[in-house]
């Protein structure tokens, strides 16, 4: 079965590439009438990704819950999987997945050993049908998996299927399964599909439900489902007010789940799951291991959680914050010291680390998460970390080569020793200089890392020169690099354009990111000022019918079954 | 959340480990190593057995044995066959060849019990080229030395060279590593206290006194994903003093040299034996330009400790990796050269050379509140 996408979601049109110049254009985004954080957004319907839906399934039924599946992969669209999950629906084969992990949460669930702790009733006869007891515990975990109350029609299609596999097994858990099986394998599950209602008083314009607006919240500050509180508060209207809006976003932000919000906004936006195809040759690189890989990501992680939420820091302190965490794996890596007290042979323990005031790693950019996600397999690539600069972490579009670009000086290495060298010669063609004056610069500041992120000093034995300057600044190495960066304004829009795109499952435009950007900058860079702004803007609530493809605009009713 | 104060802890830990090291207290600089190879240092070359070549495997040598025992050819036919024809189940030979010791012509362990069996008179290395280091000081004329293979100085006692050097499983060179040593770490490195050398000295960049430490972690060898040992990892060495050895020495070169007085001892090492011994080892080990470091280490080593070893595995280990075991027992006695037994007259110990290789680590006490805090100790 594939889902096809919503009717009312239009992609948005790709903007043409400028060529490149001496500094990277911003990257377009998708083109729409001036517009700031009170213009409507779009209403979008996004496939849970694998994340959140074991964060539902761990609030509902607990950590011990074993999903025993994979998931489908997620698509990159606008610089964000967030974006992309509005563009994708399910396969044949994916839907086989989610059948088959339903089944078996779902016999969890029901099972001897849990079933006392996570089903809030009992049937009188366990081998006969208890509607009475299937509606309770039906309506409880629909309103958490379904983001909202069940409609009379679903609870009694759920009701009536445990019965009749109840007659048939003379097993109430086996019937009751069945209808849970279904229950968390249906697009309503799977698909976060937001719908709209109108602005009482204000015609022709709309606003998301309670119920999506309470799903919308949850899902950005805390990448998991709405809790009871925040139910509640949908149940009762709150939600449909920006005072009411304001006080469970400050709740939210309060609780320690935003940790898991911030965790998934930057996994996203750091581009992470591109680490499933890393590999490195072990000949060259025999210290990194898919566990150093993993190590990588929570170190990032780590650090970036501890600048802007622990020490409520400035954004832009992750790009020279000496301060990280470290495992015994990640210590070889780095070349320091790293204790383990656990017994022996257990998993590596985090420790905190702080580099020298007169070490070269200091900043993200400086982890192995990033020097080594954007390096091949064999060697490090300054193209491909200052495309990566450039790109992720300051939302400037970097142009593909031309097809019939000519690599033999890129890959000489008898003549040019360096990739300064070779980077070089290879620039003198007219065609190849333009984009490489935008990537290089920083890609050679991050030389002194191989490809697994270690350090390194020379390359064909020759000293490296990592210094530089772009866009007017000049740096003496990677670290330097770093408060290059964190002093450029591209890199704070940047993060806000990408937390924005978060939130509202689509590319802001210009005239939102030029006001979000204004107020993240007066609230002192700091991500949980910047998720508040979104999350009480306009823009978050508000929602505008959209011209579909062959159709004239409309906004969804409510969820039918 | 921790407060960072990490690389101040570091710092204080790494300090502290020259707080083991008596006469360290006013070092500037350490540098440890973790032990990623450990074999008795061979140079085996075609020839250096003589007519025939190597001793006979283990299935020729079991035939001989018995032969000994007073069987017929055809009788022993009769049982390889009868073994053979059940490979998996208990057979005679088996039980034959594990009994073929004799104490008033009844069976005994022949492993525990090595001189009740017939010397079957194995052969032992007539080359003259070797590592090790001259333990005696008796120079170039003791009868049985070597020339070492590098240095070509003369009077090198490693009689266990000369000992083992014909048997199969220990033949082999720096870089073809015997099968037996290479077998064994396999076997134990994932497992076993990893050995620590850490060398101390004012400015190790320079030629001068050093101080080198031997000691036991509490962690395993860490090794990277294409089985080779991992540089940089972090150790914690055990407080246990009876793996502590501390040598006085000097680094010229870039090559370390030092020697002790005593017993070299380590507990429960790599190398299958419960405790790895040197009498007056010696110690020479050179620091490469990758950060790398190899040499060796001799002594005189008691052969017990290394005959019992071997025989621990029981017929097991002879048949599938070590070889005729009593037959090593007649070699290692043989060929023992020091510390004569008061009463028996016989040396209890032969001269050794052993082979490592090691990557940097760093190697910090184990003594930590935390770390006793978790182990309960």
């Amino acid at each position: 079965m594939v889902f096809a996408r919503s009717t009312f979601v239009a992609l948005a049109a790709a903007a043409a590439l400028a060529a490149c110049s001496q500094s990277a254009p911003p990257e377009k985004t998708a083109a729409a009438a001036s517009a700031d954080l009170n213009a409507p957004s779009q209403l979008v319907m996004r496939r849970l990704t694998g994340e959140q839906y074991k964060n539902v399934m761990t609030d509902v039924f607990g950590p011990t819950i074993d999903f025993g599946g994979r998931f489908e992969p997620d698509m990159r669209t606008d610089g964000l999987l967030a974006i992309g999950s509005s563009h994708i629906g399910v396969t044949a084969a994916g839907m086989e997945q989610y059948d088959a992990m339903s089944r078996t949460i779902a016999r969890q669930i029901v099972d001897p050993a849990h079933r006392d702790m996570m089903l809030s009733c009992k049937p009188k006869d366990v081998k006969a049908a208890d509607d009475a007891c299937v509606r309770q515990i039906i309506d409880e975990v629909g309103l958490l998996l379904y983001r909202r109350p069940l409609t009379d029609a679903e609870r009694d299609a759920f009701v009536t299927a445990a019965r009749l596999a109840t007659d048939k097994t003379q097993d109430f858990y086996t019937g009751l399964s069945l209808s849970l099986a279904s229950m968390m394998s249906s697009p309503k599950f799977l698909f976060r599909a937001e719908t709209a209602t109108p602005v009482r008083g204000k015609a022709g314009e709309y606003q998301l439900d309670a119920y999506s607006t309470a799903s919308r919240l949850s899902f950005f500050l805390w990448n998991s489902g709405p809790d009871a509180t925040l139910m509640q508060a949908a149940a009762k209207g709150e939600l449909s007010s920006p005072r009411g809006i304001a006080k469970q976003v400050d709740r939210m932000l309060a609780s320690p789940r935003v940790e898991s919000g911030v965790r998934a906004f930057f996994v996203d936006f750091l581009g992470f799951d591109e680490f499933e195809n890393v590999t490195k040759d072990t000949a060259l690189f025999p210290k990194f291991s898919t566990q150093a890989a993993s190590d990588a990501q929570e170190q990032t992680l780590r650090t970036i959680i501890d600048v802007v939420l622990t020490n409520k820091g400035d954004y832009r302190d992750i790009f020279t914050t000496r301060k990280t965490f470290l495992t015994k794996e990640l210590g070889a890596i780095y070349q320091v010291p790293v204790v383990s007290y656990l017994p022996n042979g257990s998993p590596d323990a985090w420790q905190p680390y702080e580099f020298s005031a007169d070490d070269n790693r200091a900043g993200i950019m400086t982890h192995m998460s990033f020097t080594a996600l954007h390096s091949p397999s064999g060697r490090g690539s300054a193209v491909l970390r200052g495309k990566a600069v450039r790109e992720v972490l300051l939302c400037q579009k970097v142009p593909a080569p031309p097809g019939d670009v000519n690599f033999d000086l890129i890959n000489d290495t008898t003549n040019y020793r360096t990739a300064r060298d070779r980077l070089a010669a290879h620039t003198r063609e007219p065609m190849c200089a333009g984009c490489h004056k935008i990537t290089d610069p920083m890609g050679l500041a991050l030389e002194n890392f191989d490809a697994a992120g270690a350090w390194r000093t020379t390359e064909g034995g020759v000293t490296l020169d990592t210094s530089g300057a772009v866009d007017g600044k000049t740096f003496t190495g990677p670290a330097d690099l770093g408060k290059v960066l964190a002093s450029m304004p591209a890199a704070t829009s940047c993060v806000a354009n990408r937390m924005l795109g978060y939130a509202l499952g689509r590319a802001p435009d210009r005239a939102q990111i030029s006001s979000l950007e204004k107020s993240f900058a007066t609230a002192g860079y700091r991500i949980p000022a910047l998720m508040r702004l979104i999350a009480t803007s306009e823009s978050f609530t508000r929602v505008k019918p959209e011209a579909a493809p062959t159709q004239t605009a409309s906004v969804p009713a409510h969820a039918t079954n | 959340m921790p407060s960072f104060k990490k690389t101040a802890a570091i710092a204080a830990l790494l300090t502290s480990v020259s707080a083991l090291i008596p006469g360290a207290a006013f070092a500037a600089e350490s540098k440890s190593f973790v032990v990623g190879w450990f074999s008795h240092a061979t140079n085996n070359t075609d020839d250096d057995c003589g007519p025939g070549g190597p001793n006979p495997t283990v299935q020729d040598q079991y035939i001989k044995d018995l032969k000994d025992l007073g069987m017929s050819g055809e009788e022993i036919e009769a049982l390889i066959k009868e073994r053979d024809a059940n490979e998996e189940g208990p057979n005679r030979f088996a039980e034959i060849i594990r009994t073929r010791g004799r104490v008033d012509g009844k069976p005994v362990n022949p492993y525990m019990y090595p001189s009740t069996v017939k010397d079957p008179e194995w052969k032992q290395l007539v080359g003259d080229k070797a590592y090790g280091f001259d333990l005696d000081n008796k120079g170039p004329d003791q009868p049985g030395s070597f020339t070492n293979v590098d240095t070509k100085q003369k009077g090198i006692d490693h009689k266990l060279y000369r000992a083992l050097g014909c048997s199969r499983p220990f033949r082999g060179s720096l870089e073809g590593r015997p099968t037996y040593w290479d077998w064994l770490w396999g076997q134990l490195k994932d497992s076993q206290p990893a050995w620590i050398v850490t060398i101390t000295g004012e400015d190790l960049s320079k030629d001068g006194e050093v101080t080198i430490t031997f000691d036991r972690a509490l962690e395993f060898l860490s090794s990277n994903v294409d089985g080779t040992p991992r540089a940089d990892v972090t150790y914690r060495i055990d407080p246990d003093p009876r793996s502590h050895n501390e040598m006085k020495g000097k680094i010229e070169n870039g090559v370390v040299t030092g020697s002790m007085n005593g017993m070299f001892r380590m507990f429960q090492n790599p190398l299958g034996m419960p405790e790895f011994r040197l009498h007056d080892a010696k110690f020479d080990f050179k620091i490469r330009r990758d950060g790398t470091a190899d040499g060796f280490i001799g002594g005189y080593q008691p052969w017990a400790d290394l005959y019992f070893a071997f025989a621990s595995g029981g017929q097991a280990i002879e048949q599938c990796i070590v070889g005729d075991i009593p037959g090593l027992y007649y070699l290692l006695k043989k060929n023992a050269d020091a510390f004569p037994d008061a009463k028996t007259g016989v040396n209890s110990a032969i001269s050794a050379a052993y082979y490592m290789e090691a990557v940097p680590a760093f190697a910090v006490p184990a003594a930590d509140a935390r770390y006793n805090r978790v182990a309960g100790n």
